[in-house]
C-alpha cells in the first residue's frame, strides 16, 4: 500500500482516525442542478426530434425554430448536464482519492452558482438568437469569459485539493481530472477566442480542432476519470492494471489533439493535414483499447454483479459504447468511408453514442452511486433505477443504430448525382420517425432518473449501515 | 480591416507547444515518481478503502 504522507496543516480537519469528513456541499449544488438540466434539455431534444417528423410543429415562432433550439440542446446537454455533473462528481471523488477535504467548499459553491448563471444566460441568449455561429462555440463572448472564470475557480479547487493530498501516489482518475482541467483551458481558449480573429479555412480548422477536442480532451478524460473511479468502487473490485491505465492516459495526451482536421477531409485543407489527422485518428485505437481492456479485465469473473448493480450496469454499458464510438471515429476518418458518411445522419448517431451512450452513462452511474452516499440515505427505488437504465439503453440503441443506417443510406444517395436532394430528404422520413420514438424512450429514462434522484434527496434520512458498505 | 489570422494561429501554436512541453515534463517525471515501477499497482488498492466508514458529514 502507498505510504501515507503527514496530513498538511490546514488541509483538512481530520477526524480522530485521520479521515476527513466530507460535507460535499459543492458536489450537491452541481449534481442537483445538472440532473434538472438533463430533464429540461431532454424536453428540448424531444421537440427537435419531433420537428424532423412534423416540420410544422410550433409554427414559425423564431424562438422555437430548429436553428435556435438545436444549439440550445447541444450546449444545454454539454454544459448544463454533462460537464456540470462531471464537475460535481469530481468534487465528490477527488477529496476521497486524496484523503483530505475539498480545498474550499465555499469556492466550489461559488463556482456552481456562476455555472448556473452561465447556463441560464445561455438559455436566454440562444433562444434570442444571440449566437456566435460556431459549432459548440455558440455562446456569446461574455458567457465565454464567464466559462473561463468558472473553470479557473474549478481548477484552483481541484489542484488545491490534490496539492494537499495525504497519499503521494495519485490514482489514474486524478491524472485524467487534472489533464481535463489543463486541456480544457487550451481547447476552450483556442476554440472560443482564437477563432474570432481568424478567417476562412484557418478559422474552420481551428473550430473543428475545438469541436473534436471538446469531446476528446474535455469529456473523454473526465468521463474516463469517472469510469476508473466508479467501476472499482461500485463493484468493490480492484482495477486490473494501474500501469495499463497510465499507458492509456499518456497515449491520449499525445495523440488526441491532432485529430480535429479529420472533420474537413475532402475539404479545402492541405492533403498532408488531412493525412496527419487520419493517422492520429487511427493511433487513438491504442489508448481506447488500453482503457476498454482494463475495464473488461477488471470485470472478469465479476459480470454477475451487473445483474443487480445499476451503477455498474450503466458503467459497463458505457464502456461498450465507448469502444464502439471510438472504433467508429478512426474508421470514418478514412477517406473512403468519410466520402459516404460525412455530414450525414451517421454523425449525430456517432456523437450521441459518445456523449449519451458513453459519457452520460458514466455520469448517471456516478450520480446513482454518489447521491445516496452524499445525503446519507438509500436510493429511493432500485426498480426505478433499473427502469431508467433499460429505457435509456433501448432508446439509445434505437437512436444510434437508426441514425447509422439512415446516415449510410443518405450518404449513398448523396453520392448519386441522379437523385435530387429533396428526394433524399423525403426518403429519410421513416428513419426520423424511429429517431423520435427512440428519443421518447431515452427521455423516459431521463425522467425516471430525475424522479429517483429527487425522491432520494427528499426522503433522505438516517442511512442504514449495511447500505453504506453495499 | 486588420487580419489577425497569423497572430491567432501563432497563439494557438504557442499554447500547443506550452502544453506539449508540460506533458513531456510530467510524463518523464512519472517515471521518477514510481508510476511505472514495482509499487505502481498499490494505488488501485488504496482507492478501494471505504472512506464512507469515516463518519457522516454535515
Amino acid at each position: 500500500m502507498a505510504a501515507e504522507k503527514e496530513i498538511p496543516s490546514g488541509a483538512s480537519s481530520a477526524t480522530a482516525s485521520h479521515r476527513p469528513v466530507h460535507s460535499d456541499t459543492a458536489a450537491k449544488w452541481f449534481l442537483m442542478s445538472s440532473v434538472v438540466y438533463f430533464f429540461v434539455v431532454g424536453v428540448i431534444a424531444l421537440i427537435i426530434a419531433a420537428k424532423f417528423v412534423w416540420p410544422e410543429l410550433l409554427g414559425t415562432i423564431p424562438m422555437f425554430s430548429y436553428g435556435r433550439l438545436r444549439p440550445l440542446h447541444v450546449n444545454g446537454m454539454l454544459f448544463g448536464w454533462l460537464l456540470a455533473a462531471d464537475m460535481g462528481l469530481v468534487f465528490y471523488f477527488v477529496p476521497r482519492l486524496c484523503g483530505v477535504k475539498l480545498y474550499s467548499e465555499k469556492l466550489g459553491v461559488a463556482t456552481a452558482v456562476l455555472w448556473n448563471a452561465i447556463v441560464l444566460g445561455a438559455v436566454v441568449s440562444l433562444l434570442m438568437g444571440w449566437n456566435q455561429g460556431f459549432e459548440y462555440a455558440e455562446l456569446p463572448l461574455v458567457l465565454d469569459v464567464a466559462v473561463v472564470v468558472a473553470w479557473i475557480l474549478f481548477g484552483v479547487n481541484v489542484f488545491g485539493t490534490v496539492f494537499t493530498r495525504r497519499y503521494p501516489q495519485m490514482y489514474v482518475s486524478l491524472w485524467y481530472t487534472m489533464g481535463c482541467i489543463l486541456w480544457t483551458a487550451f481547447v476552450y481558449l483556442t476554440g472560443n477566442f482564437a477563432t474570432l480573429f481568424t478567417t476562412g479555412v484557418n478559422q474552420a480548422n481551428l473550430n473543428w480542432m475545438y469541436v473534436h477536442n471538446a469531446v476528446g480532451l474535455i469529456f473523454t478524460p473526465v468521463g474516463l476519470a469517472l469510469a476508473y473511479y466508479f467501476i472499482p468502487k461500485a463493484g468493490n473490485i480492484p482495477l486490473y492494471s494501474h500501469k495499463l491505465s497510465m499507458i492509456g492516459f499518456w497515449s491520449l495526451a499525445f495523440f488526441y489533439v491532432w485529430t480535429g482536421a479529420h472533420h474537413m477531409i475532402h475539404g479545402p485543407i492541405s492533403q498532408w493535414l488531412q493525412t496527419i489527422s487520419i493517422a492520429f485518428s487511427l493511433m487513438l485505437l491504442l489508448p481506447v483499447w488500453t482503457v476498454v481492456y482494463n475495464f473488461f479485465a477488471t470485470m472478469k469473473g465479476h459480470w454477475p454483479l451487473t445483474r443487480d448493480n445499476v451503477p455498474l450496469k450503466f458503467l459497463m454499458s458505457g464502456v461498450v459504447f465507448y469502444l464502439l464510438t471510438c472504433f467508429q471515429g478512426p474508421m470514418h476518418s478514412l477517406r473512403s468511408v468519410n466520402a459516404i458518411v460525412s455530414k450525414t445522419d451517421w454523425i449525430p448517431g456517432h456523437a450521441h453514442m459518445a456523449v449519451l451512450g458513453a459519457f452520460s452513462f458514466f455520469a448517471i452511474a456516478g450520480v446513482y452511486y454518489s447521491i445516496p452516499r452524499i445525503f446519507h440515505t438509500k436510493l429511493y427505488s432500485d426498480a426505478l433505477a433499473n427502469w431508467s437504465y433499460w429505457l435509456a439503453m433501448i432508446g439509445g440503441i434505437g437512436f444510434f443504430v437508426t441514425l447509422w443506417l439512415g446516415g449510410f443510406w443518405q450518404g449513398w444517395q448523396w453520392n448519386n448525382p441522379a437523385i435530387p436532394f429533396i428526394d433524399t430528404v423525403v426518403a429519410l422520413k421513416p428513419i426520423w420517425a424511429v429517431r423520435f420514438f427512440s428519443g421518447v424512450l431515452i427521455f423516459g429514462g431521463i425522467a425516471t432518473f430525475l424522479y429517483n434522484i429527487l425522491a432520494t434527496v427528499i426522503h433522505a434520512g438516517p442511512r442504514p449501515q449495511e447500505a453504506v458498505h453495499a | 480591416m486588420a487580419d489577425y489570422t497569423y497572430p491567432s494561429i501563432y497563439f494557438a501554436y504557442f499554447l500547443f507547444f506550452l502544453f506539449l512541453a508540460g506533458a513531456l515534463y510530467f510524463f518523464l517525471r512519472s517515471f521518477r515518481d514510481g508510476y511505472w515501477g514495482a509499487t505502481s499497482e498499490d494505488v488501485k488498492y488504496q482507492m478501494l478503502k471505504d472512506e464512507e466508514a469515516e463518519g457522516h458529514g454535515s
